[in-house]
């Protein structure tokens, strides 16, 4: 088991360095010792922000404080024991944690970014100034420190408790992103639209990540308090924020073993530059920029690439499994999407006017209409990427209108995008088992503690996903990034990760655009027995010999109106359709 | 109206347009290369330490003085060093681009976040080695003698900083609207490619936004050190406050940058007024309820994504 191992190495890693700590008497070796600990704490744990789920927080130091002051406050206004004060403090830490995420769910990039530094600053403002509670400059004292038997940490033991406290969050953190929820956070990262209509939490998982952050962080912080002692505004500033950051940067960012690294090799230099502030601050700024230069990858990122040259090109190491019987919902007889009267209109543009049609189980249907007709509009419209102005979108009997993106893929609404949406970095198999993420069912407890039952849902998703990969002829290029496969692949894994939603309805943003005959016709032939195990299909498409070939039933779209429906045949005789297609008599004569 | 509100008023206006500078630079960059320095703060302070170190060589005291001692240098030598201030600001900024935004921006997981913080970093390391971290006291072009005008008190740099600072940015809108390079960076905001396509030579006008944005912070720190006293840290905080004056106004809208500029200076002041310890707080709290009703900004526009 690659699990049992990885637990080996690192109790017995952690035990190594125990022995190491206890045969070093010198309080100043010690120190540095503890730091390290502390600071690979506060990166761990942003290393899943930033490294997972792709969002910069330039306020860590913000919430060390929160920890820091949370245990400082605790312990010398109130009688309670010191761990339970640490442990409150990683709670409230979480709870600034919430604080910090609020802003993240309305806006992204630069702006988020600016706005995490505020925070920082402010806490570090209200630390300082409001000197009545945190005691600005001049600090709290008398903080109590942990106790074993009664007698307080003698520095050996802190250094002790802290390396084991870093070992057991290292294997909670791994565990956490090496499944579900790190697949979920990936995803974020590349392309929060496409989770969200895969069914990713995308304002939960996001909001998640930063409490992850907020407690390492806030027991970070509690923990430099209860072993000074004594906590003082000077702890917190922003070059604590850029510290954290550039940890995790330097070690590797987004790679599990990143943060030891970066922790032990900046805690060394920061202890070998402590008697010279200002050049302490030029070497980080220094290593910050030659970091993103030399190894945007980090110190962890730079070996991993020499590492893999070494090895093998993968490719078999996936088992083929055994074929496992694909079969999709269907139940229920009356029609699976009734969509009335939905309109829409950015200014003077109307992309929907009016429009009502019915999708029958089972069936193959197409929207079709020359360009600017409003169809991906219509598609997004129904899967709740775009708000309608007015109408009723009724999809297994609710009323779809207004919810998010995610919540109609749980309903059973799977979709593929015109400009492909895959998650470019991540692999094959990766990108169709976050197309299970929704239908997972192991929590964020069982999978932190990689349970029993979080294991066997992996497993089931893995499985589940690898025959679908089979039945998409894919299962070899399963480890390739799919950022990597030609246009056409890309394609097909983008209806591999839709499938894997457990869709009763498959939107296909023009499925075939940029196939070449051949493919579409492979493209037909595919749909068609994806029609047959139970799915309900509605296509935008402009190739007509497919549309025309495959289809049970075409809409056609016309500036926003409604303009025919029926069978192919009917409407390929539709007077109305010809005249959208190729114009009419009239623009003829106005032409000539 | 109240002697002490018009006074805060006013002095609110004099900050608020260093923060509409401030502004006004991020916009710049943000709207033509869609990257921000995010050291923008350090450059402030590094715009006030470079016309500082022009005028103690200027009065005859080494470069790494930290104190005029009560010598006053005369209007002449006072625009010599704003002159190189800007100059100076404006090669920083090139560099900045150059080094650590061009290598950058199009790596995800904005990657030059990070790379211009580095940058203000290194910059303030360099000015802590040379000045240490105490503020220094600048003498003002203007002198230090307070104007009594109907029973308030103003000091005549704060009036003189409100003058340049309107003016400058009235230049600034006619020229992004009236002339051809102004049509061009908008072009260049609006589609690189197509632009370039076009016949305008996109490096050079990123380059260019890079150059002013920077020396349009530089002019806020020379312009706010005689009112503020120079510090290495002075520009952390305006940084901050003209960034979230841009995002009140909107990061896309120049107009609307300097607008939430003003109005940021003004509510600080007036915040001031009542409780110093809250009046950040009070700020970045205006900040997020701004972004969480309209996230583009009070006069910022919609940018619609295609799916």
């Amino acid at each position: 088991m690659k699990g049992l191992k990885h637990l080996g190495c690192v109790v017995g890693l952690s035990v190594v360095l125990c022995a190491l700590v206890g045969s070093i008497n010198n309080d100043y070796y010690l120190r540095i010792g503890f730091m390290m600990s502390v600071y690979y704490m506060c990166a761990v744990g942003m290393n899943v922000l930033v490294g997972y789920a792709g969002q910069k927080s330039l306020g860590q130091a913000g919430l060390f404080a929160a920890g820091a002051y949370a245990v400082a406050l605790l312990t010398t206004k109130t009688e309670i024991s010191p761990w339970l004060a640490l442990v409150l403090a990683a709670l409230i830490s979480g709870v600034c944690g919430v604080l910090i995420a609020l802003p993240s769910l309305r806006v992204k990039g630069p702006y988020l970014a600016m706005v995490t530094l505020a925070f920082g600053i402010v806490v570090e403002k209200l630390v300082s100034e409001w000197t009545d509670v945190f005691g600005g400059a001049q600090g709290l004292f008398g903080i109590r420190p942990l106790t074993w038997n009664d007698a307080p940490f003698s520095t050996q033991q802190w250094v002790w408790f802290s390396i084991g406290l870093s070992a057991v969050i290292h294997l909670l953190l791994r565990n956490l992103v090496l499944g579900r929820f790190g697949r979920a956070w990936l995803s974020l990262q590349a392309d929060e639209i496409a989770s969200a209509s895969i069914g990713v939490r995308v304002y939960q998982s996001k909001v998640t990540a930063f409490v992850v952050a907020a407690v390492t962080c806030g027991i970070a912080g509690a923990l430099v308090a209860q072993q000074n002692q004594y906590i003082n505004s000077d702890f917190i500033n922003f070059h604590l924020s850029i510290f954290i950051l550039l940890i995790v940067l330097f070690g590797g960012v987004g790679n599990v073993y990143g943060p030891f690294v970066g922790a032990v090799l900046l805690t060394l230099i920061d202890a070998a530059l402590s008697s010279w502030p200002s050049v302490q601050h030029f070497v980080y700024g220094a290593l910050l920029l030659f970091a993103l230069f030399v190894m945007p990858g980090g110190v962890m990122g730079t070996l991993t690439q020499l590492w893999s040259r070494q090895r093998a090109p993968v490719g078999e190491r996936i088992p083929c499994s055994e074929e496992i019987k694909l079969q999709f919902s269907s139940e229920g007889s009356d029609d699976l999407l009734d969509v009335q009267s939905v309109s829409k209109s950015y200014g003077g543009v109307k992309p929907a006017r009016d429009v009502s049609f019915r999708l029958k189980r089972g069936h193959i249907h197409a929207l079709i209409g020359p360009n600017g007709a409003g169809k991906s509009t219509m598609i997004n419209m129904l899967t709740g990427i775009v708000r309608p102005d007015k109408g009723l979108i009724k999809f297994v009997g609710q009323d779809v209108v207004g919810r998010q993106a995610q919540a109609i893929c749980i309903l059973g609404m799977g979709r593929t995008f015109q400009n492909l949406r895959l998650f470019g970095e991540l692999s094959v198999l990766d990108n169709v088992m976050l197309g299970r993420h929704a239908r997972m069912r192991n929590g964020f407890i069982s999978s932190m503690l990689s349970l029993p039952f979080a294991r066997r849902e992996e497993a089931s998703a893995r499985e589940r996903s690898l025959a679908l990969l089979q039945m998409l002829d894919l299962l070899s290029l399963a480890d390739k990034p799919a950022g990597s496969l030609s246009y056409g692949l890309q394609r097909r894994v983008e209806l591999a990760r839709a499938l894997a939603t457990d869709p009763q309805l498959l939107l296909l943003d023009e499925p075939a655009a940029g196939l070449n005959p051949q493919e579409t016709s492979e493209l037909g032939d595919l749909l068609v027995r994806i029609s047959r195990m139970g799915l309900t299909i509605l296509m935008v498409e402009h190739h007509m010999d497919l549309v025309m070939r495959i289809s049970d039933h075409v809409i056609v779209l016309d500036y926003g109106v409604k303009i025919a429906e029926g069978k192919p045949a009917e409407v390929q005789a539709n007077a109305k359709v010809i005249e959208a297609y190729l114009g009419s008599d009239v623009d003829a004569a106005l032409v000539n | 109206m109240d002697i002490a509100i018009l006074q805060a008023l006013l002095s609110g206006l004099a900050v608020g347009s260093s923060y509409a500078l401030v502004a006004l630079g991020f916009s710049v960059t943000f709207t033509t290369t869609k990257t921000l320095n995010f050291s923008h703060g350090e450059f402030v302070s590094a715009g006030a330490f470079i016309g500082m170190s022009v005028l103690f060589l200027a009065v005859g005291k080494p470069l790494t003085s930290t104190s005029f001692g009560g010598v006053q240098p005369d209007a002449m030598i006072q625009l010599l060093a704003l002159l190189a201030a800007l100059v100076v600001m404006g090669v920083l900024g090139w560099l900045l681009f150059v080094l650590g935004v061009r290598p950058f921006a199009s790596r995800p997981g904005m990657a030059w976040v990070m790379s211009t913080l580095g940058f203000g970093v290194i910059l303030q390391s360099i000015g802590l080695a040379i000045w240490g971290p105490k503020p220094v006291v600048v003498p003002s072009p203007v002198g230090d003698d307070v104007i009594r005008m109907f029973g308030i008190g103003v000091r005549p740099q704060e009036l003189l900083m409100l003058a340049v600072s309107l003016v400058v940015m009235v230049i600034f809108d006619h020229v992004m609207r009236k002339t051809m390079v102004g049509k061009a960076m908008r072009a260049v905001a609006q589609n690189p490619s197509v632009a370039s396509l076009m016949g305008v030579n996109v490096n050079l006008m990123m380059i260019g936004a890079f150059v002013v944005s920077s020396a349009l912070a530089g002019l806020s720190g020379f312009m706010l050190a005689p009112i503020a006293q120079a510090s290495l840290f002075m520009g952390l905080a305006v940084g901050l406050k003209g960034f979230s004056a841009a995002m009140i106004g909107g990061l896309n809208n120049a107009r609307g940058c300097v607008i939430g500029g003003f109005l940021l200076g003004v509510l600080e002041s007036f915040v001031n007024l009542w409780s110093a310890q809250w009046r950040e707080v009070a700020i970045f709290a205006l900040v997020i309820l701004v972004l969480a009703i309209r996230p583009n900004g009070l006069f910022g526009s919609n940018m619609v994504e295609k799916v």
